[in-house]
């Protein structure tokens, strides 16, 4: 777990090399509707990916499927060569998979403190979990500063705003200590400012872990991200630097094309494509 | 985006009882009011046997106890961890079956079946029956079988994710099924008429008045021990992780934990007080019949913990205690008129008091500022100058921040 105050430089674009997470021949279908339709899809050790890709485009599905929320039809999730397809949701985190999800969900009647120790102790054996929490463990001491939560320990997680909402989860996530970490939008609603502390945070994340990172906000995206899967329609579109991503045709349809149709979406303003020719 | 100012300027005023040390820092805490409130009912639950009557009045009220022990678990299972146990009337039974069987054994003598089997035409003790002689396998019974009718239920419906109106039928289902089966075996369980005329309880004359003192004793001191067991259990990362559970059970899957596991633990928890529960009110009230565990009881000892508050465990004891008591002293004037008056308490509680009589406190500490608001008044303690430290805490919590000190579960609990 780090603790380490400089940041560290963006990993490599390819990672280590050696894929930790590989999805093959993907298909989820969904009452006929194919939210999936045959995804191969590989994360290499150490990366820091970001899955982009318009509403509807399976983004979130994907992530369901490989944290074992979603069955699929058909295809294979492996991690580090373990099958994860038929796997409990808890067994897939006990192999060292952590995610978050689009609305910060974290229990409100719980102080933040234990938020972060309940993520914590879970590979404690059940028996040991009726022993009282005694002070505050060195990990969990360094998640709640990694976060800046520290001096917001004691209050029920209820009273947070929405980014420390937010930056609960992702500390949740690092108590976890998992090897791959999926985060599901991580900076929507946030202000500026809250943006940029939660883009270091996770620069500062990725520097140990494997990270996917679903994310909309072209910014954010240009300022952080060295790779880049666009998905679209259930399969995945193209996949590169942003400034290839950005330059590509396809993505530029995709999106620009959905802004004709639908204004409200915004995915174009907000991927910035207007600014790129 | 940082923590709010008042945090800050919260964090010397809190931390100088701390460093001062000394007895005071100690014996004045926020749960110092709970504490005195405490000691004053265990000095006046030491009185009471010997202001009651022995012969009408301490019996009722060693049977309020009893229904605590259960209430205590049904706010484990309901309150902290979500299940809502409709059929508690099934561990009841086992419990009050169990110590029936051993007293009723007892009663007959070596070698004799009970009264009511050779009315039946039963000359032989069925093998069930057998084990039950003994006082220990009855009180392993006690506690056994709740827990494994529990936890086979708890792993079949809690991993197919059963829950709430689902699981409550379920509950009731199960224990209208094992009413019938008493009823239905009058030769073995004593049918409608259950198991009755009891003369002693481990030697302890039950006819007697200072008999009756003694089971007093043993009922409060068994209270007293489950209950602060439990608050063991709510205060350790179990009971976190219950109220984890209850708010979230799909978010606490992806941190890693089988909710299926955590919930049986509690639900066969709340079993076995059920059970021991039932068990104890046997040499009470003299009698177990399937009446006591039908599905009517059963929902009044889920009402009697909503009115007393089912988010705590000492709100569980208050409501067993005072809709019991309400319920002997009602019936005594009007006999018909109890059912309309439970009906309309609960209707009340649920729509004015959420948390019960236990959360009027904390209700009435976070409703006042709020009604003065709205009134137009503003409290001279919090109208400091602007920027400066605000003069009460916030509500829900103390001002405490170093980590690991803080005692939300403390106060909730009490």
């Amino acid at each position: 777990m780090t603790t380490e105050v400089d940041i560290p430089a963006p990993p490599p674009a390819g990672g280590s090399g050696e894929a930790l997470l590989a999805v093959r021949g993907l298909r989820v279908v969904f009452d006929g509707f194919v939210a999936i339709g045959g995804i191969d899809f590989t994360v290499n050790r150490g990366e820091l990916r970001f899955l982009i890709g318009p509403n509807g485009a399976g983004k979130t599905t994907l992530v369901d499927v490989i944290t074992g929320l979603t069955k699929p039809a058909a295809g294979s999730v492996t991690f580090g060569g373990v099958e994860l397809v038929g796997r409990r949701e808890y067994r897939i985190v006990k192999l060292g998979i952590g995610r978050t999800f689009q609305t910060a969900t974290v229990f409100e009647d719980l102080t933040v403190l234990e938020n972060i120790d309940l993520a914590a102790s879970f590979r404690m054996a059940v028996p040991k979990l009726f022993l009282r929490r005694r002070g505050v463990t060195d990990a969990v001491a360094q998640v709640l500063e990694t976060t800046q939560l520290a001096e917001l320990a004691d209050r029920k997680a209820g009273v947070l705003s929405h980014g420390q909402r937010q930056w609960l989860e992702i500390g949740m996530l690092l108590a976890q200590d998992p090897q791959l970490l999926l985060l599901d939008e991580p900076v929507a609603g946030m202000t500026k400012d809250e943006r940029e502390r939660t883009g270091l945070l996770l620069q500062q994340i990725a520097a140990e872990r494997t990270v996917v990172v679903i994310e909309h906000d072209m910014e954010f995206l240009r300022r952080f991200a060295s790779v880049v899967t666009v998905l679209h329609e259930g399969k995945v579109l193209t996949e590169g630097t942003v400034a290839e991503v950005q330059a590509d045709p396809r993505v530029q349809e995709v999106y620009l094309g959905r802004k004709k149709e639908d204004a409200a979406a915004g995915s174009a303003a907000v991927l910035g494509l207007e600014a790129t020719p | 985006m940082s923590a709010p100012v008042a945090d800050a300027a919260e964090a010397p005023a809190a931390g100088k009882p701390a460093t001062s040390g000394g007895w005071r820092a100690r014996v004045v805490t926020p749960q110092l009011p709970w504490r005195v409130v405490f000691i004053v009912v265990l000095a006046l639950g030491l009185l009471a046997p010997f202001v009651l009557d022995p012969a009408f009045r301490l019996p009722l009220f060693t049977k309020y106890l009893c229904y605590a022990i259960v209430g205590v678990g049904i706010a484990l299972a309901w309150g902290h961890g979500g299940m809502l146990t409709l059929g508690q009337g099934l561990f009841v039974g086992l419990g009050g079956y169990s110590m029936g069987m051993y007293l009723k054994l007892h009663e007959a003598g070596p070698g004799n079946v009970p009264d009511f089997m050779s009315w039946s035409g039963v000359e032989k003790l069925p093998a069930f029956w057998e084990p039950f002689r003994n006082p220990v396998v009855a009180i392993i019974g006690v506690i056994v079988l709740p827990i494994i009718v529990a936890t086979v239920l708890g792993l079949l419906v809690f991993r197919q994710r059963v829950r709430g109106a689902y699981f409550a039928i379920l509950t009731q289902a199960l224990t209208a099924a094992f009413v019938i089966l008493l009823i239905g075996q009058q030769g073995y369980t004593g049918g409608t008429n259950g198991l009755t005329n009891f003369g002693s309880f481990f030697g302890i004359n039950l006819f007697e008045a200072n008999g009756q003192r003694k089971l007093y004793f043993v009922t409060a001191g068994v209270l007293l021990v489950i209950f602060l067991l439990l608050r063991l259990v709510v205060a350790s990362r179990f009971g976190r992780l219950l109220l984890a559970i209850r708010d979230g059970e799909d978010r606490v899957r992806f941190l890693g934990y089988d909710p299926t596991v955590i919930k049986t633990i509690a639900f066969a928890i709340s079993a076995v007080t059920a059970s021991v529960g039932g068990a104890l009110i046997v040499p009470v009230v003299g009698i177990i019949n399937p009446g006591m565990l039908d599905i009517v009881p059963s929902i009044e000892l889920v009402i009697a913990v909503a009115v007393g508050g089912r988010y705590s465990l000492a709100g569980a004891v208050i409501g067993a205690v005072v809709v019991n008591w309400a319920r002997t002293n009602f019936s005594e004037d009007y006999p018909s008129g109890w059912t309309y008056f439970q009906g309309a308490l609960f209707i009340g509680v649920i729509a004015f008091l959420p948390r019960g009589i236990a959360g009027i406190v904390p209700q009435v500490r976070d409703g006042v500022p709020v009604l003065l608001k709205r009134l137009g008044i503003t409290l001279p303690t919090r109208s400091g100058p602007p920027g400066g430290p605000p003069a009460a805490p916030p509500p829900g919590g103390a001002p405490v921040l170093i980590p690991g000190q803080g005692t939300p579960e403390a106060k909730e609990a009490v």
